[in-house]
């Protein structure tokens, strides 16, 4: 690309004078020495060379035409005159004049090349200075004014600005113009670079796994090129943030893992006995005899209290363990009606103001299973549609034969699962928008509960055709096969 | 309440490293009719009882120092007529049967209710203070009766065909109503010495048991499940039945 820059015509004038002055030197002296013509080009020659050595093309081709000139003037016959006789005369005048231009050329070219090496070598310096220093920066330090003031400082940039998409992050560092916010946010937009040569603006799109997560923008670069690297090397650092990023947090959530199975611990232990504490005094208390009926009424509500809160500690900690360990079922025959109404009676005697019943629809709903963990497991379903339905509207457990599975359907009215919760409410943490706002929780209820139902080589599901105004889990256990009789005799005579 | 020999006081001695349950663990059995003595470490009880007998002994099986399950050792080596019950926290089955092996009558889970520890200790001190004929023939617990010598089981007059080993368990398990067996405790007694981790085995008879002598067996009135611990047979009968925690 040819460009007409002023210092470099001045440059080039310099030389030609300088050039200029050489030669009518060169001439004055040559000619007083009463040099011949072959003497005299060597001196020309070497003239030129020495010029194209350290000034341009166009001043040594100059020269070289000038040198020409002096040549047929002061040393070809006849002398003093630009006319020449023998034609001899006029091949050597084109041979110097071939000569001097090739040298000039060379040398040009070779100097061009030093040139454009050095400025390599320079950019690749500044790219090496700015990934160390990328490389310095604490991955914990958010991307941001640090990030791109290395930039500025390194290469001497006016302003730089970085969008991050995964952090939803625009930052700046330098002082930029508003059009470099625009021509980045573009890049990012559209997924392609963009170029502004006139204001010297670059803007590249950060791509990490193929995919734009961003864009950075540089002012007041003057070589296009470098962008694409400081783009790469922008990217890199921002995709080792991220990873750091994620790791903290991963290593953030197994510390409060621990965190929380060291409290569950404590709670366990140190829960019970102030428990069992009160609870023996407040039996004793009310099976003293000697308190009048208003006392005894107090007593007997500390003792029920109490139990509730042993009761609902218990629960949290069994659900927190579950949830980290593997649940292990210990398996009997069981009759999961009575099961569920074991567990039903307390919530009832606490929520007068809601019905709760409890409908077998089949003759035998017996399981092989492991009442405590079922206990728990409905326990969880109970407490759910206690808390998302609507207050005092009824709850129905419904006990019904499926083929060969036994099914609990658990009816609640009121506040339906909106259907984008439905696949996540069984993971872990996973706690609904509603139930954010308006009820308390671990989270952890449902994801526990549907491991009980797994560990019995059954299922919990959320059912899709529920009523538009309301909720059923159903859980689902197998039941088992009729026990065959000639179990008894093998095992009989084995012993 | 308790009352298998009335006239008599009996003496109990709690071992707890928590005051407060102490205190009022004491404060409260001494208003039920016991005499009550307090010790605060594993070492002061096997101490107090180097002293002085008592009847009963309500043993933390969690304290600082010597162990609950260690002091019931060395309780049970110096007092083998005294009974023992420790008190144990739920997901602690291990402690449980750890406990049991060492010589614990019985256990409550903490946190357990004022009656259901008076329950307990009636029930242990029932079975440590009644008069046992050991030579007794006749087992008999609700509609069950069992006849020893003529190895014959009999539910509301009508008998009842069981296999040897099933007879076996059944009577074992009888002579010990209302005291948790564990499953170690129970294949070795009625299977021999050499057995022991065949649970899958044991559970095979129980169901099969429960089939022939239970109502419904998935609701079992006589062989109760101490999950991951054992078995305990209960006599509908008796006034201090074991009561579930869960349902409390």
């Amino acid at each position: 690309m040819l460009r007409f820059d002023p210092q470099e015509a001045r440059r080039a004038a310099q030389c030609s004078a300088a050039g200029i002055l050489g030669l009518a030197l060169l001439t004055l002296i040559a000619f007083r020495l009463h040099l011949n013509f072959a003497a005299a080009s060597s001196c020309y020659l070497l003239l030129v060379i020495l010029l194209s050595l350290s000034g341009d093309m166009f001043s040594s081709a100059l020269v070289s035409v000038a040198a020409v000139g002096c040549l047929d003037y002061y040393f070809v016959e006849p002398v003093l005159s630009f006319r020449i006789e023998k034609s001899v005369n006029v091949l050597a005048l084109a041979s110097f004049l071939v000569t001097g231009l090739i040298i000039a050329r060379l040398v040009a070219k070779v100097r061009a090349k030093a040139a454009t090496s050095q400025v390599h070598h320079e950019r690749l310096q500044q790219l090496y200075e700015l990934a160390q220093k990328l490389l310095a920066l604490q991955p914990d330090v958010a991307v941001g004014k640090d990030f791109l003031e290395l930039f500025i400082g390194v290469f001497g940039i006016e302003a730089a600005c970085l969008y991050d998409a995964v952090g939803g992050e625009l930052q700046f560092a330098g002082h930029p113009r508003a059009l470099l916010e625009e021509k980045t946010g573009e890049a990012f937009a559209r997924g392609k670079d963009r170029d502004d040569p006139v204001n010297r603006i670059h803007a590249r799109c950060i791509r990490i796994a193929g995919s734009v997560t961003g864009a950075i923008g540089f002012e007041g670069l003057d070589d296009p090129q470098t962008a694409g690297p400081l783009g790469a090397l922008g990217a890199a650092h921002l995709e080792r943030t991220h990873s750091f990023r994620k790791a903290s947090r991963a290593a953030a959530s197994a510390h409060t893992e621990s965190y929380r199975s060291a409290i569950l611990d404590a709670l366990a232990h140190e829960f019970k006995t102030p428990l069992s504490t009160i609870l023996t005094a407040a039996g004793a208390l009310r099976e003293a005899g000697t308190l009048g009926p208003h006392h005894r009424e107090m007593a007997e509500t500390v003792e029920s209290e109490a139990a509730r809160l042993s009761r609902l500690t218990m629960r949290l900690i069994r659900t927190a363990r579950l949830e980290q360990e593997e649940v292990r079922p210990w398996m009997e025959l069981m009759d999961l009606a009575s099961v569920i109404e074991e567990t039903v009676e307390p919530y009832a005697r606490m929520s007068a103001e809601r019905s709760i019943c409890v409908v077998k629809e089949c003759n035998s709903s017996d399981v092989q299973a492991d009442p405590e963990l079922i206990r728990l497991l409905v326990g969880q379903l109970l407490d759910n549609a206690c808390k998302y339905s609507t207050p005092g509207s009824p709850v129905t457990l419904r006990v019904s034969r499926q083929g060969d599975q036994l099914a609990l359907r658990v009816f609640s009215s009121g506040n339906p699962i909106d259907a984008s919760e439905k696949p996540k409410i069984f993971d872990r943490f996973y706690r609904g928008a509603g139930g954010q706002r308006r009820a308390p929780g671990s989270g952890l209820g449902l994801f526990v509960a549907r491991k009980i139902a797994l560990a019995h080589g059954g299922r919990l599901e959320l059912e899709d055709d529920d009523p538009a105004d309301g909720t059923v889990f159903c859980l689902s256990l197998p039941v088992p096969e009729p026990e065959r009789r000639s179990e008894r005799n093998d095992i009989a005579t084995a012993v | 309440m308790i009352s298998p020999q009335p006239s008599k006081t009996f003496s109990v001695l709690v071992v707890d490293d928590e005051p407060s349950l102490r205190k009022v663990i004491r404060a409260s059995l001494a208003a039920s009719g016991f005499a009550v003595e307090e010790a605060g470490t594993g070492k002061d009880a096997v101490a107090a009882i180097r002293q002085r007998p008592f009847d009963i002994v309500l043993l933390d099986v969690n304290m600082p120092g010597i162990s609950g399950v260690e002091a019931c050792r060395q309780i049970r080596a110096l007092a083998p007529r005294a009974g023992i019950v420790m008190v144990t926290v739920r997901d602690a089955e291990e402690d449980k049967v750890r406990a049991l092996e060492a010589g614990a009558d019985d256990y409550v889970t903490k946190p357990f209710r004022f009656r259901e520890l008076v329950a307990r200790l009636g029930a242990v001190l029932r079975r440590t203070h009644t008069v046992r004929d050991a030579e007794a023939d006749v087992l008999q617990a609700g509609d069950l009766k069992l006849e020893l010598e003529r190895h014959l089981l009999s539910k509301r007059g009508e008998p009842v065909r069981l296999s040897p080993k099933e007879f076996d368990l059944l009577a074992y398990l009888m002579k010990n109503q209302g005291a948790p067996m564990t499953h170690v405790k129970l294949l070795r007694a009625v299977w021999g010495p050499e057995y022991g981790g065949e649970l899958e085995y044991l559970r095979s008879y129980v169901r099969m048991l429960r089939k022939k002598i239970e109502d419904d067996p998935a609701r079992p009135q006589y062989i109760l499940t101490e999950a991951w611990v054992g078995y305990r047979f209960r006599n509908p009968s008796d006034p201090d039945q074991p009561v579930n925690q869960e349902e409390q």
